[in-house]
């Protein structure tokens, strides 16, 4: 695991800007008229790519695939899920960043979790 | 030479180290030591040596060929290269078409590079040719995950990335055994993503 001040705080605020930044464009983009699954569809494809460019900048400072990787999954999280909610129900953008924010936030420890678990199975994959 | 190639990465050498240079750089900076802590005395390749970010990770006082296929790369290169304690020289060439004997060299290392070479099984065959029977191989490179949902996110990305850069979504560990080799070893540095692979020719 990371243990970097530098780096933790990095991670944080690209995952939390990325969140907020999908969450506030999907708020704002998709309201009750959309059918749930083809905005979640619409979203998570648009959001991918959008996530990739927004982690150029935060990349050059805190890394390349630790920075990438987690903020590509926080815009898919977060796409899929402020999309579907706002699909249902009318959400505001502030509410839809605070979403992304958490979205973001909670995606990071999963990738965490999830760096934590490969690094220990490295020996299983030695032929 | 790939000249296609070649274009691609003297485009990318102006804004290199922008990217590159800090970040990634200071991130990878202790697994970067520990791999290359393994240079031995015998001739080493380096393969893709790029801006020469890494040259500050080598042990001082060895005896090293850094390759790349990008004349702009060695140019900016060059002042790293010229300040490292030890024999480094360095050497525009494609992998695929390199001008060693075979068995020349004892080790290659390589550092984020087979993510971005063309045709990955035969530059490492390349690498097999030119190294001495049992030589050592040792790679930092980062890779296509085998676990949802990176696998499939660095999956669609590479239709991008591979426009401006490297593949994201490449089985090196894989091509590494296909070419040939006798995988040793496989530390995860990042997630199953960013990788240390040792082999063995």
């Amino acid at each position: 695991m990371e243990t970097r001040l530098y780096f933790l705080l990095g991670d944080l605020v690209a995952n939390a800007a990325a969140g907020a930044a999908i969450g506030a464009i999907c708020a704002a983009v998709f309201g009750p008229g959309w059918n749930m699954w083809l905005a979640m569809f619409v979203a998570m494809f648009a959001a991918m790519p959008l996530t990739m460019l927004m982690a150029f900048p935060f990349g050059a400072l805190f890394g390349a695939m630790e920075v990438m990787v987690p903020v590509m999954t926080t815009g898919m999280v977060v796409s899929m899920w402020v999309s579907m909610e706002a699909a249902m129900t009318r959400i505001p953008v502030a509410e839809g960043a605070k979403m992304g924010v958490c979205g973001g936030l909670a995606t990071l420890l999963l990738c965490y979790a999830a760096n934590a678990y490969m690094r220990r199975r490295t020996s299983h994959w030695i032929s | 030479m790939d000249l296609v190639t070649k274009a691609k990465w003297d485009k990318a050498a102006a804004n290199f180290d922008v990217m590159a240079g800090f970040g990634p750089e200071k991130r990878w900076e202790p697994a970067k030591t520990r791999l290359f802590s393994k240079m031995g005395d015998g001739p080493i390749l380096f393969l893709a040596v790029g801006t020469g970010l890494d040259i500050r990770f080598f042990p001082p006082g060895r005896d090293i060929v850094g390759i790349d296929i990008s004349d702009k790369m060695l140019e900016k290169a060059q002042p790293r290269a010229a300040a490292y304690p030890g024999k480094l020289v360095l050497q525009a060439a494609d992998v695929h078409d390199m001008p060693f004997p075979d068995g020349h060299f004892a080790q290659v290392f390589t550092s984020c590079t087979f993510c971005s070479v063309p045709k990955p099984v035969d530059g490492l065959k390349a690498l097999r040719r030119v190294l001495a029977p049992g030589g050592e191989l040792h790679m930092f490179e980062h890779t296509g995950s085998r676990y949802f949902p990176f696998n499939t996110m660095l999956n669609q990305m590479t239709w991008l990335s591979k426009r401006f850069g490297p593949d994201m979504n490449r089985d090196t560990v894989s091509n590494v055994k296909i070419a040939g080799f006798t995988v040793t070893a496989v530390e995860h540095v990042y997630l199953d993503v960013v990788k240390t692979i040792s082999a063995r020719a």
